[in-house]
């Protein structure tokens, strides 16, 4: 039964089938060839149940939030700031591209914006300054993954409402691994410019002066983080009414630089709402078909499966990173978590692990799936917001980073406590 | 045909517009909720119960423009590598499937309507919503969704039965990540341009 189905998933997906419908396809042929009773009776109540849920409305907000920002020019100047502040290491505004993507992930919920957005700002530096231009790319490709693991974070969400895990303890034990990994990207770039002083291009004009009169510009991201995540951890609001107040935080900063119109407005929701109802329909075919996995008792069998095994909890655990790290290069990284964590996750917290713990190994796998190729996500949005040049330049680039994200996995392995460390002292 | 379809796509624009429109008035109901509670130490309560419906709702009114835009995530690690003839019956397949889908999911959602509506089903919280409007308007998106399916696995199917490749590479082609940047990137010029004559 479970290689029927992950066959079965496999054809779906390679014929190019829309995710969602494919895991819907899943899910009913399951329920026609191995269940007693018609599980689709519950589709409908199911489809409104997950569509009404109170904790995913925190998805519209979120892209909504990150389209404001997008449309209201603060990056710009975060990046400005960030150059004075961080462009003396070896490197030079290398450094700032990791920076600025570090800062833009505190605000925004998705890997995509912040290297779309930084991407954007960034890339014309690079042959003023004479970097290495596939070290220079790779910077933004790795260090827009950060999105997805500083909170906010949508996919953490997704993950949440998946497994039952609390979000703001997702949120907490994403910090840390999220500046150590940032801390790590920037080891990575100072140790290839110390190797070859050529690709760190020429230095930068900085003074005291100009870093204090730009660091006003980083207030605005600053603000953002603090209302959206301060008023979670002060029992103001759940996570989901946090975005809500971070997307009024956003209408009133984008008010302030002049930059709120309609026609912004009306940009703005288009694109949320067309993510939004992508996402949602993925989410509604994937509670359908976790449910058939359940009912017919696939989630037993792969349970059982791994027991007779006679692997380690230990051992088990890095069979299923090897696996998500081969899924991660074929697979966009969203659909990827949403098609198999129903199914692992159970496995994994029946060993004994954390979810916590888990959701942050997840969000690490998924940076990596977002940087491999073939199918890497940010490798596809750095290349596009290049004038010239071949998508081999952005995939060579991005390999540094791709091994510091490897070290990043066994070190959360080894020390689990740089995620749990935060949730336990606060909660 | 095609004009229908730009017809469709007009009409899902709008509705992704009323739906943006919502997910902000949630945005602002929420926030006031958070200060009279906080404030006067009120349960006004009531704004999560409406964000649902809102999300519900604005959601379902976005499916029809997502497949439109062909913004519904599909795997193109084959696809990439194969003649563009048989791409373009894996496009009619995949829209066949996510017919069968949309119809499935249309059909059970007016079950859920039909019984709210029949019973007189109020949701169990303060407000007692009477479940049948919030559902009426989800349905609403469901089967507009299920028929522009329709009407673009008709034009899809007609185009590839005369060869017209192109047609159905336009209209229901996977987005390579190509595609994506170049609007991304375009939609981000046209927002730098103002920022260039700042001082």
């Amino acid at each position: 039964m479970i290689w029927v189905t992950v066959a079965m998933l496999m054809a779906l997906l390679a014929l190019s089938i829309p995710i969602a419908a494919a895991l819907a396809a899943l899910g009913l042929s399951l329920d026609y060839l191995y269940s007693w009773m018609p599980l689709r009776l519950a589709l409908g109540e199911m489809s409104w149940g997950v569509s009404t849920d109170f904790i995913l409305f925190a998805i519209p907000l979120f892209v909504l939030l990150g389209e404001l920002l997008l449309r209201s020019g603060i990056a710009e100047r975060m990046y400005a700031a960030m150059s004075q502040w961080l462009s003396w290491l070896p490197g030079g505004l290398m450094h700032s591209n990791i920076g600025t993507c570090t800062l833009f992930a505190a605000v925004s919920g998705s890997s995509v914006a912040t290297a779309a957005t930084i991407g954007t700002v960034a890339v014309g530096e690079i042959d003023r300054h004479g970097y290495n231009e596939r070290l220079f790319l790779g910077t933004i490709a790795a260090g827009g993954t950060l999105g997805i693991l500083i909170p906010p974070s949508i996919v953490m969400i997704v993950y949440g409402a998946l497994t039952e895990t609390s979000i703001p303890q997702l949120y907490l034990a994403g910090i840390i691994p999220g500046l150590v990994l940032a801390a790590l990207f920037m080891v990575t770039v100072i140790v290839a410019c110390m190797a070859r002083p050529a690709w760190g291009g020429d230095k930068i004009a900085v003074s005291w002066g100009e870093r204090w009169r730009t660091l006003p510009d980083l207030v605005p991201p600053l603000l953002i983080f603090t209302v959206v995540i301060g008023s979670i951890y002060t029992g103001l609001a759940t996570p989901t009414e946090s975005a809500a107040l971070g997307v009024l935080m956003a209408m009133a900063l984008a008010a302030w630089k002049r930059r709120l119109s309609w026609s912004m407005l009306r940009e703005s929701c288009e694109g949320t709402m067309r993510t939004t109802g992508m996402i949602m329909l993925i989410l509604i075919a994937a509670t359908f078909l976790s449910f058939a996995v359940t009912s017919v008792g696939i989630g037993n069998q792969v349970t059982e499966l791994i027991t007779e095994s006679g692997l380690t909890p230990i051992q088990t655990m890095w069979m299923i990173v090897a696996l998500y790290l081969v899924l991660g290069m074929f697979m966009e990284s969203l659909s990827m978590m949403i098609a198999t964590v129903p199914i692992i996750t159970p496995v994994v917290i029946n060993m004994g692990y954390d979810p916590v713990w888990f959701g942050v190994l997840m969000m690490l796998l998924l940076e990596t799936a977002l940087v491999t190729p073939p199918v890497g996500l940010n490798l596809f949005i750095v290349q596009g917001v290049r004038p010239r040049g071949q998508i081999r330049d952005v995939m060579i680039g991005s390999l540094p980073f791709v091994v510091t994200l490897l070290a990043m996995i066994v070190l959360l392995m080894l020390v689990p406590d740089l995620a749990l460390w935060l949730p336990r002292i606060a909660g | 045909m095609d004009r229908i379809l730009d017809l469709a796509h007009r009409l899902a624009r709008y509705g992704a517009w009323a739906g943006g429109a919502l997910v902000i008035l949630a945005a602002f109901v929420i926030g006031l909720d958070i200060v009279v509670r906080k404030l006067f130490v009120l349960a006004f309560g009531g704004a999560a119960e409406l964000s649902g419906y809102v999300l519900a709702i604005s959601s379902s009114w976005a499916l029809a423009l997502a497949l439109l835009d062909r913004a519904h995530i599909r795997i193109d690690s084959l696809y990439v590598h194969l003649p563009v003839r048989a791409c373009a019956a894996l496009d009619v397949l995949g829209l066949m499937v996510m017919l069968g889908f949309a119809a499935l999911l249309t059909w059970h959602g007016w079950n859920v309507f039909h019984q709210s509506f029949n019973l007189g089903s109020r949701a169990v919280t303060a407000i007692a919503t009477p479940l049948a409007y919030p559902q009426f308007l989800w349905l609403v998106g469901l089967a507009y969704f299920a028929l522009v399916t329709l009407l673009l696995l008709l034009r899809a199917c007609h185009a590839l039965v005369t060869g017209d490749i192109a047609t159905v590479q336009r209209i229901a082609g996977s987005r390579t990540g190509q595609q994506d940047l170049e609007e991304e990137l375009e939609s981000l010029r046209r927002r730098a341009e103002p920022a260039e004559d700042r001082p």
